[in-house]
């Protein structure tokens, strides 16, 4: 089976969450608003494998049992667009854009046969899948694979820091335990939001207080722009928390 | 006298200052005691010192800085401590150190392995709000192999 995809750079899907490799949040320390987000994946869910593999497994009722990925994310609701995007629809820093943009409409975080939905266009997505576009996926095979090995050969390389990270952050505030295996046990899923000053002590070569002075002046900008929407409070919420954490490790 | 910040109850030069300059700590309990003072202190060199070789180009000192400078140490609970004799080259230290950080009281409860590199202790990793050893309470299944060891199944075996 063949199917064809191509992007006349409409834009539409630079919106919203977008989850990060680690070297991409610190390149773009001073561009997104950075978050750890946490997201179970059921036993039995089809990328319940994939995702223990590069992130870590919690324990439910029954004997059931979640795997969870870990994430490193820009964190942005669905209706604002990465604040690298163009008016044009095209993305600002191109030339050292994101992997995960790069694999775009791949994803790494799931196996290469199970690739086929990514290829779906959302609604008000412009994708053009019609035969007229390139083929680039056949037989669950993804031909032009170089962005999609370096995505998943960084997110291997990524998983060597988020597994003991997430062991310990769950050993260390139990209420994180607690609030994941309750998101996971909901029919509708979820996620869970942490702060990205969590990861830091495992990034050795991070300097915290340049990493806060970074971090300050995009969470306050952002908790402005969600101030008076009524659609985005938790958003502006979380924004202005974190502009209150990063402000107090940078010392202001 | 200056009490030593780590609760020992002795003068902080007869206890844990002799190894924040560098002597070697003779146990394990008295290095980890004495990472606790140094956090106390803001003496991070002592911290970072005290990590085992493999471990300390993972040490985020920024990191522990700004941790160390956002709380307010209260107190240090040595809990348990297993091996890390004389003759021993591995040691754990179970302890409880109590915190204020934004007003609220916090313990970071910690089960720290250390190892001897070179004749010193030095700190490898630790499991952070450790459990006691797991006791064995599930039941056997009747089809299972009998916990006794003989190889037959439990139900033709101990059960029975
Ligand atoms: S970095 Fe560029 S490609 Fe990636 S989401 Fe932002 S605008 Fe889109
Ligand atoms: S939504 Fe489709 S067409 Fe629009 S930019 Fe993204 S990939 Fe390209
Ligand atoms: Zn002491």
């Amino acid at each position: 089976m063949e199917r064809s995809f191509s992007c006349p750079t409409c834009g539409k899907c630079c919106y919203g969450q977008l989850p990060l490799a680690i070297d991409d949040t610190l390149a773009h320390a001073d561009r997104f608003p950075l978050v750890v987000m946490w997201t179970p994946v059921r036993q039995g869910g089809r990328s319940f494998d994939i995702t223990a593999e590069l992130g870590i497994t919690i324990k439910l009722r029954k004997r059931k049992l979640a795997a969870v990925q870990i994430s490193p994310c820009a964190y942005l609701p669905p209706t604002l667009p990465c604040p690298e995007l163009t008016a044009d629809g095209l993305c600002g820093i191109h030339a050292t854009k994101p992997l995960r943009c790069r694999t775009m409409p791949f994803s790494a975080y799931r196996d290469e046969a199970d690739q086929a939905d990514l290829l779906i266009p959302r609604s008000e997505w412009m994708c053009d899948t019609s035969p007229d576009a390139p083929v680039v996926y056949r037989d669950k095979s993804i031909l032009d694979r170089q962005n999609y090995d370096a995505e998943r050969a960084q997110l291997v390389r990524d998983a060597a820091i988020l597994k003991p990270y997430g062991e310990w952050l769950l050993d260390s505030v139990p209420s994180l335990r607690m609030e994941i295996q309750k998101v996971a046990m909901k029919p509708s899923g979820g996620q869970v939001i942490v702060s990205f000053s969590t990861l830091i002590p495992r990034l050795a070569k991070v300097d915290i207080y340049a990493f806060a002075r970074n971090q300050l002046p995009i969470m306050t900008a952002y908790a402005k722009k969600t101030a008076n929407d009524p659609t985005l409070t938790d958003f502006h919420k979380r924004y202005a928390d974190m502009a209150g954490e990063w402000g107090k490790i940078g010392g202001n | 006298m200056t009490e030593c910040p780590c609760g020992s109850g002795s003068a902080f030069e007869q206890c844990c200052g002799p190894f924040l300059e560098g002597a070697p700590a003779p146990t394990p309990e008295a290095l980890m005691r004495s990472r606790f003072t140094a956090f106390v202190r803001g003496d991070l060199d002592h911290i970072e010192n005290t990590h085992a070789s493999d471990v300390k180009d993972g040490f985020n000192r920024s990191a522990a800085e700004s941790t160390a400078n956002s709380v307010e140490w209260v107190s240090l609970e040595i809990l348990n401590t297993a091996e890390g004799g004389t003759n021993d080259d591995a040691g754990t230290v179970e302890f409880a150190a109590r915190f204020r950080q934004n007003g609220e009281l916090m313990v970071h409860h910690e089960r720290s392995n250390f190892r001897r590199e070179e004749g010193r202790w030095a700190y490898v990793d630790g499991k952070m709000n450790p459990k006691g050893e797991p006791r064995r309470v599930e039941k056997v299944g009747r089809n299972e192999p009998c916990p006794c060891g003989s190889g037959k199944k439990y139900k033709k075996c101990c059960a029975a």
